[in-house]
């Protein structure tokens, strides 16, 4: 578990905070995502973390240790960290960068080979083809695989993750956060994810810390929870008007409640696979009809706007 | 020449002398020069490199540094070879030779490895300390790697520079091939100025390849880049 104590960051030469009185807790194998506008001090309050940045007061524990317990070198050795710029080294292969903190832990070279290779598979890389090239010779979305399996390389608990899906085209960003959250479910670590995309956000947090300028916590909750209530108007704009269909796109259809399509009209259109509810939504509106059939372990089943809309009532009540 | 090589006459090149004079005089005076070159570079290497990582670091510090160094590189070089020898414990020889080839180094070779350091992208060196490297390997195993090229570009500059510079040397007794052009020029015999003047034109050339082929070593990713489709 991460805990930010009223932690407060005061650059000098600056009059105003970076960040202001900042506490909240990440609880163990959760991503905790960090968002907001730039300057609302979101990438200053993760590099507090591993004290990259030292706070003006305040102070950050991990597992009840206050995180200056030991050096700063030591507690950056056991978090893992993954930037948007990538910075991977140039000058190594791709299996150097990935052993970079296993080698400064003193692994041996028997263990740090079988970890690459695993990690390399993990994050979708054949090892036997990319093990000895250099970075030079990877596409951005290959480089941020490898920034992702570097950060994971000594299997630190706490990984620290700054925009790190943030230089590649929309639709291979969507794919690395898919087989990230894939990743996440079977190593369960405790995530701190720094962006500035809202909807990015929704998508990768259990929990979702929206920071304002001055670095003051707008609200922290989860991401259903922000959608349904915004704490204030910054949060309510922040997050967008079209929040409701926002709150659609994080179930998916397979998730919903509904009744049998038997004896229902035949010409009613289909819905293949299992969508999210928004785009589930968005097909009904699309085909301008108010009800389709979705197939389900073989049954028929009938989605209706109705459905959609008391699904939203049922997320209310429930929260 | 033909002013310097007052009165002479015959053969403006005489291979008879080449062969006769090989091993007594023509490949210790290479030898020679090589020595002086080298050992001037070396020590100038010695002294650059703590020096552009402390200015590297310290930014106020490079103006001075480059000030004083610019100043050594533009003095004649003949007449700090007459500075140098009135200079009480150094006086004619090599050793006045070689303080002047280091004085002559230090601009360009600070220079290129504070460029080298800077030249480091920034997030590399983020990630590096984020991930735990401590402020000496960042150095040692990020920065200065990454800054070698550009540090051996300007290791390349230097010894071209000092290996011509060397051969006026032999003014003040140092040696080298520099003492065969000074002592054709005496004796108004141009084989042996011609001698000289071409073996430190071709020292120059070889050690410059030389550098060029030990950078493409010791940057097996640079190679890489041009295998990316």
């Amino acid at each position: 578990m991460i805990e930010f104590r009223e932690v407060s960051k005061l650059y000098p030469g600056s009059r105003s905070a970076a960040v202001k009185d900042l506490s909240f807790e990440v609880p163990d194998g959760e991503i905790c995502v960090l968002v907001g506008p730039s300057g609302c001090g979101k990438t200053t309050s993760m590099r507090m973390i591993n004290r990259l940045i030292e706070p003006s007061s305040g102070e950050i524990l991990i597992d009840g240790e206050p995180n200056t317990s030991m050096s700063g070198t030591e507690l950056r050795r056991k978090i893992g960290y993954a930037i948007q710029q990538i910075g991977l080294f140039p000058h190594r292969t791709i299996a150097g960068n990935i052993a970079t903190v296993p080698q400064l832990l003193g692994w041996s070279k028997e263990r740090i080979r079988k970890r690459v290779d695993e990690l390399l598979e993990m994050v979708g890389l054949d090892p036997g083809d990319y093990r000895d090239r250099y970075p030079s010779e990877l596409s951005g979305g290959q480089q941020q695989r490898v920034g992702v399996a570097r950060a994971m390389a000594a299997d630190p608990p706490i990984m620290l993750m700054d925009e790190p899906f943030g230089t590649v085209d929309p639709i291979t960003r969507e794919r690395l956060q898919d087989e990230f959250l894939k990743i996440q479910q079977e190593i369960r670590k405790t995530i701190v994810f720094v962006t500035h995309d809202i909807d990015e956000a929704i998508k990768m947090g259990d929990r979702i810390a929206i920071m304002e300028q001055g670095g003051v916590l707008a609200q922290y909750d989860t991401p259903e929870n922000i959608l349904t209530s915004p704490a204030s108007d910054f949060v309510a704009s922040f997050v967008g008007e079209d929040r409701i269909l926002k709150r659609l796109s994080l179930s998916r259809v397979s998730e919903m409640e509904l009744e049998s399509a038997e004896g229902a009209g035949k010409d009613l259109p289909r819905i293949k696979g299992d969508p999210t509810v928004r785009d589930a939504l968005s097909q009904l509106v699309g085909a301008g009809v108010e009800a389709a059939v979705v197939e389900r372990a073989g049954e028929r089943k009938l989605l209706t706007l109705r459905a959609i809309e008391e699904t939203l009532g049922n997320r209310r009540g429930r929260t | 020449m033909t002013i310097l090589l007052q009165g002479f006459e015959g053969p403006l090149f005489d291979w008879s002398w080449v062969r006769s004079h090989l091993t007594s005089e023509i490949i210790p005076a290479l030898v020679g020069h090589v020595y002086l070159s080298f050992v001037s570079v070396a020590i100038a290497l010695v002294i650059s490199l703590p020096t552009g990582v402390l200015v590297a670091r310290y930014r106020k510090a490079y103006a001075p540094v480059t000030l004083v160094t610019g100043v050594l590189y533009t003095i004649p070089s003949l007449a700090l070879f007459a500075i140098l020898v009135v200079v009480p414990g150094v006086g004619v020889g090599p050793k006045a030779v070689i303080i002047a080839l280091v004085a002559y180094s230090l601009l360009v070779l600070i220079r290129n490895v504070v460029a080298g350091i800077d030249s480091v992208p920034p997030e590399t060196i983020d990630a590096a300390r984020g991930m735990g490297l401590t402020e000496g390997q960042i150095l040692l195993k990020v920065e200065l790697p990454l800054a070698l090229p550009v540090i051996i570009a300007g290791i390349r500059i230097a010894t071209v520079t000092v290996i011509g510079i060397a051969t006026i040397g032999a003014y003040i007794a140092g040696g080298g091939l520099g003492a065969l052009i000074f002592d054709g020029i005496d004796r108004s015999f141009p084989t042996m100025v011609i001698t000289g003047a071409i073996l430190a034109t071709a020292l120059a050339v070889a050690t410059d390849l030389l550098l060029l082929g030990i950078e493409h070593y010791f940057r097996p990713w640079a190679r890489a880049a041009g295998r990316r489709g």
